[in-house]
């Protein structure tokens, strides 16, 4: 038989593939064994129900589930050791939503279930398929998961926090920052100094925005939303330490920058809009709530209900 | 039909009922794309839902279509080249009649939510058992066909033939043993050598070695180079297998994994260049044959599209690349450009040449083969360009940190154009459907022989 000069090449065809097995499959498992981090979820029984529930809609086809560090906008960033509770895994590959990793706790439940019934209502243009088919206690269920996503790891170190120290500047303030005369003058100081990276809507979108590497910050996210006073006029003084964000302290009147914590606070925070009765979806109620007027949307409380208290982050404000 | 053990029957019905697969997963696929631009179409109805059709889009075409249309191709291939009869063309129609139950079953299972969630290995454990009996058996078919063969020396073709019937059930049974429970990050290491085997163990070298034979067989020249070949065999077995986890390469899986899978997925591209500069070079003064030669038009036309995607692979590995690319439309885009615009055209050349020859019949109509050509050229190239598009506007909205559904509304016009290049496809596929049904019914031609040569039964 002929068959024997090709016995060699079917020794190194299998013997090659046992070792990339060996390599890729088995050694991984041997020898990654990462300890339960302590944001690993132990999900109580309708967590993991939800758990469930998501995996068979397959939200993963549009939610990616960990924060990468370029990733701004979705909290901290995640660990090996978070998974280790999570079979089968939920990764996901496509972010055509956005990532659910950390998002336990930045909405409340009613929200996430009026989005789930029909996201639109919360989110105009989203394009988020509508959930309605959910029964009750599915519903509830998947609510429950989706706010046990990462949600200790927000409470903890996803706040940023002024040095206690600085409450004294208070006492030195002439400003009313709530005034929209403070307001209209930072808006000028804005727009002459910041505009050209942070964009006159202070988007983060300036055009010099395109050239550098680490982004000016976009105000309208849902956390600057939870800056006090104090915070606003510390890091607008301290700048940010690694980036081209300067340190308005040295170059600004204390004046100006209180001026300019004043026009901060009044800029919107992402174009969500808060149904004001989140149960009730009718449209005629819905026609009502969009004619809200933008002042109205910027004195509501941030939608982001976390504590206080807590250690403050190492130096550089990383989030 | 399933139980026949004629000459050529299996190969027969693995084609014909993969086609009928084909229109099912592309009809799933325009839905899901449609749903893009009109969310609430799926108006509370769970099995329609973007999020459970997308899976059963994926499976369907990936083991309904091509699988099927790969293997039905291969045991054509098979025993012409190796000039000897198919070792058995019973249990072939039984696995084909086994898997096409899977195929249902598992469209049933997951429209109806039964997944298990993980990316290509959705199908839930009953029907895995079937595929897996499905692959085993075939490759006892294929080996035990290869062993009786009177020709001395394996052509490339059955090298990567052979190969991937020893490399998929392996592979296949890794990715979906739910018995062994592991924890998420390993689940995903595993999931993702898994997903990305079925491609480079599966479908590139049944599509490759596909192409390997219909080039040189289209065009009536010897293949240019065969130690060139046989070098893109082995750089293949040795490069592709360790490169899953670049899906994952910035999740926090072991740092020297992702350095070992970008290695790997750079060096693909030796065996990219040998494989195509071999195909192109025994295209070298034959490109004439283009005009009237429409089964190889298709193939090339395949090897473009394999340029393309194998190119981006590589660079879609290297960090920097999939740093900015990663979780995108670029990725469906490319994934598109590998398994609809390599290997289904590739299938597509091949299915015009063998469909004549293992069923005895005249192709019903050059006319709409043509019509499927164009259509499903043009198709393609709205909708690769939208995928691709779509994925860099995307990435520049997430690192610019615009909120989600304010750049999702820029998207608007890239989910239409990618719906109006998938409904041409999908119509083309139509055309191609029945072009397939008649053919196969044996119903009278409707243009002269001589038209296409190529794709008329009689032995060239
Ligand atoms: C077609 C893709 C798609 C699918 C499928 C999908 N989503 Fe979404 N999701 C989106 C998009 C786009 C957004 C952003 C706009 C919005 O808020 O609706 C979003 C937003 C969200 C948000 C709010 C995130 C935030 O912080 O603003 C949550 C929570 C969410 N999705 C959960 C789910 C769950 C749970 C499922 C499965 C039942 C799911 N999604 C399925 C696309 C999708
Ligand atoms: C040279 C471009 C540039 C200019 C001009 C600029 N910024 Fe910034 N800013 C940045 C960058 C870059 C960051 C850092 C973002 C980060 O932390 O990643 C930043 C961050 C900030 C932050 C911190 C946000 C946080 O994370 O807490 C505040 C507040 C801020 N800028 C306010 C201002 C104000 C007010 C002005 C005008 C007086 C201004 N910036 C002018 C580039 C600029």
């Amino acid at each position: 038989m002929n068959n024997k000069n090709y016995l060699l090449p079917g020794l190194v065809i299998i013997f090659s593939f046992g070792m990339i097995i060996f390599s890729t499959v088995l050694l991984p498992n041997f020898i990654f064994k990462p300890m339960p981090s302590e944001f690993a979820v132990v999900y109580t029984p309708l967590e993991a129900r939800g758990r469930k529930i998501y995996l068979r809609e397959g939200c993963v086809n549009c939610h990616s589930q960990f924060s990468r560090p370029q990733d701004r906008d979705f909290g901290p960033l995640v660990m090996a050791g978070d998974y280790v509770y999570e079979t089968p895994n939920l990764l996901g590959t496509i972010r055509t939503g956005p990532d659910l990793a950390n998002e336990g706790g930045k909405h409340p439940d009613a929200w996430h279930k009026a989005h789930f019934i029909n996201p639109r209502t919360v989110t105009p243009g989203s394009i988020m398929p509508p959930y309605s088919y959910l029964k009750d206690d599915e519903m509830k269920a998947l609510v429950a998961y989706v706010q046990s996503l990462g949600k200790k790891r927000l409470v903890k170190y996803h706040r940023i926090y002024h040095p206690d120290e600085l409450e004294k500047v208070l006492e030195k303030r002439k400003v009313n920052v709530d005034s929209s005369a403070a307001a209209n003058a930072g808006r000028g100081i804005f727009q002459q100094n910041c505009a050209t990276c942070h964009g006159t809507h202070g988007l983060g979108n300036g055009p010099n925005a395109i050239a550098i590497s680490k982004k000016p910050a976009n105000f309208s996210r849902p956390f600057f939303k939870d800056y006090d006073d104090v915070t606003w006029f510390w890091r607008v003084s301290e700048g940010v330490p690694g980036t081209r964000m300067p340190q308005w302290g040295k170059l600004l009147t204390e004046e100006q920058r209180w001026y300019l914590v004043a026009f901060l606070k009044t800029l919107p925070r992402e174009n969500e809009v808060y149904p004001k009765d989140y149960e009730s979806l009718d449209p005629e109620k819905w026609n009502e709530v969009q004619a809200t007027s933008s002042k109205d949307l910027n004195s509501q409380k941030p939608a982001m209900i976390i504590e206080t208290k807590g250690s403050p982050p190492g130096a550089g404000g990383g989030h | 039909m399933f139980f026949s053990d004629k000459e050529n029957s299996a190969s027969k019905n693995f084609i014909f009922t993969a086609v009928i697969w084909l229109i099912v997963g592309m009809t799933m696929g325009l839905t899901g794309a449609i749903e893009f631009t009109a969310p609430d179409m799926s108006a509370g109805i769970p099995q329609i839902t973007f999020s459970r059709l997308r899976p059963t889009h994926i499976n369907t075409v990936a083991f309904g279509w091509l699988s099927m249309a790969n293997i039905g191709i291969v045991l054509y291939i098979i025993p012409t080249l190796t000039r000897s009869k198919l070792f058995s063309n019973k249990l072939a129609n039984f696995v084909c009649l086994v898997w096409n139950l899977a195929i249902i079953g598992g469209i049933i299972c997951l429209t109806n939510g039964y997944t298990e969630g993980r990316e290509y290995a959705e199908f839930p454990v009953p029907i895995d058992v079937m595929v897996l009996i499905g692959l085993l058996s075939l490759s006892y078919v294929v080996y035990m066909t290869a062993i009786t063969r009177t020709v001395k020396k394996l052509y490339v073709s059955l090298w990567y033939m052979l190969g991937a019937f020893f490399w998929m059930p392996i592979v296949y049974f890794i990715g979906n043993r739910t018995f062994v429970r592991l924890d998420g990050l390993n689940d995903s290491i595993v999931n993702w050598f898994y997903g990305h085997n079925i491609l480079g163990m599966w479908f590139t070298t049944l599509g490759v070695g596909i192409a390997y034979y219909m080039i040189p067989k289209l065009t009536g020249r010897p293949l240019w180079s065969h130690s060139l070949s046989m070098l893109g065999f082995w750089t293949i077995a040795f490069f592709y297998a360790p490169t899953g986890t670049h899906h994952i390469l910035q999740s926090p899986v072991p740092e020297w994994l992702k350095a070992l899978a970008v290695v790997f997925s750079v060096a693909l591209v030796i065996p990219v260049i040998t494989v195509l500069t071999n195909f192109f070079m025994t295209m070298k003064g034959n490109w004439w044959q283009l005009a009237n030669n429409l089964p190889l038009r298709f193939v090339l036309t395949g090897a473009l599209f394999y340029f393309i995607t194998c190119i981006q692979g590589p660079f879609q590995a290297t960090r920097s690349i999939n740093w900015y690319i990663h979780f995108t439309q670029w990725v469906p885009g490319h994934a598109h450009a590998a398994l609809l615009g390599a290997f289904t055209f590739f299938d597509w050349g091949a299915i015009y040449y063998i469909f004549p020859r293992v069923t005895g019949h005249q192709f019903y109509s050059v006319a709409l083969a043509r019509a499927h050509y164009w259509l499903t050229f043009i198709g393609f190239w709205i909708f690769y360009a939208a995928f691709t598009i779509a994925g860099l506007v995307q990435s520049a909205g997430w690192h610019a940190g615009i909120p989600v559904n304010i750049w999702s509304t820029e998207l608007v016009p890239y989910w239409i154009f990618r719906a109006i290049g998938g409904s041409m496809m999908w119509f083309g596929n139509i055309l191609f459907f029945i072009n397939i049904l008649q053919t196969f019914r044996g119903v009278k031609p409707l243009d002269l022989p001589d038209v296409e040569p190529a794709m008329s039964p009689m032995k060239s």
